[in-house]
């Protein structure tokens, strides 16, 4: 339980930082690439290339990282339900023993 | 920063991000469509006046341009296959027949019409004509040197 806990708000910090990373990436490649290309520091081929580069890096890494938080929610999802099935179940049988009491 | 700083802020980059994401994939997109245009699209060169009797060789250039794009050099030889021969032309004694842009860079529809004198010591027979250009094209922040080559162009001379 404690390591669900611990590992879910792992999660949720590496949202923020994809969250914070998407929100900042582009901005800064454009405007650092506009400033690289307007002093003749790189070429426009060199720069579509890094660009090209860190986009596709970015979206495998993405990815991986989307299939395998997916497939842990999911884990823990069923996890979930399982111990909730169970608790319910328990409830029931609770229920049925105090009403043979009652009757007693 | 109070609740509502932070949310016009984060409105803020959500929307500058998307905006130079935007920015992003259309330059990237423009960039490749320029990278790989030809100079002339559905273009060919032949000459008018096969067999050529008179001193001059008339060339015509149809097809169309997409970007601006500036000739810096340009280079042509005539093959003759039975004997193995070949012959340069001297782009600088070219004269325009019909217009004066195929060294310029409009766009559109390109038709020239040029001719050339044959050169010296090029005797009758069935010529294969190839032409080698080098360009500087522009488009909007984009450059690039392009070459564009066209052969097999037939030549008579009579």
């Amino acid at each position: 339980m404690e390591i669900d806990i611990e590992k879910n708000k792992k999660i949720a910090r590496q949202v923020e930082r994809w969250d914070l990373f998407a929100r900042l990436t582009p901005t800064l490649f454009l405007v650092t690439c506009l400033i690289l290309i307007l002093f003749n520091i790189v070429s426009l081929e060199y720069a579509f290339y890094i660009g090209l580069s860190g986009f596709a890096v970015t979206a495998v890494t993405w990815w991986w990282w989307a299939i395998f938080t997916v497939k842990y929610l999911i884990t823990v999802l069923n996890r979930a339900s399982k111990g909730l099935n169970e608790v319910n179940t328990e409830v029931k049988k609770v229920k049925e023993e105090l009403a043979v009491l009652k009757d007693e | 920063m109070n609740n509502k700083s932070y949310i016009l802020v984060k409105a803020a980059t959500n929307i500058i991000s998307g905006l130079s994401m935007a920015t992003l994939i259309i330059l990237g997109v423009l960039y490749i469509g320029f990278n790989n245009a030809f100079v002339f699209n559905n273009a060919g060169i032949a000459v008018t006046n096969n067999p050529v009797t008179g001193g001059q060789i008339n060339f015509i250039l149809e097809g169309s341009r997409e970007h601006k794009c500036v000739l810096t050099r340009v280079h042509s030889d005539a093959y003759d296959d039975a004997t193995g021969e070949s012959y340069q032309f001297d782009f600088a004694r070219k004269i325009y027949i019909r217009s004066d842009d195929y060294l310029g860079s409009d766009t559109g529809v390109v038709d020239h019409q040029w001719a050339m004198p044959v050169p010296d010591g090029m005797g009758p027979g069935v010529y294969r004509v190839t032409l080698y250009s080098e360009f500087d094209c522009t488009y909007l922040l984009f450059k690039k040197r392009k070459i564009q080559m066209f052969d097999n162009i037939s030549l008579i001379i009579g």
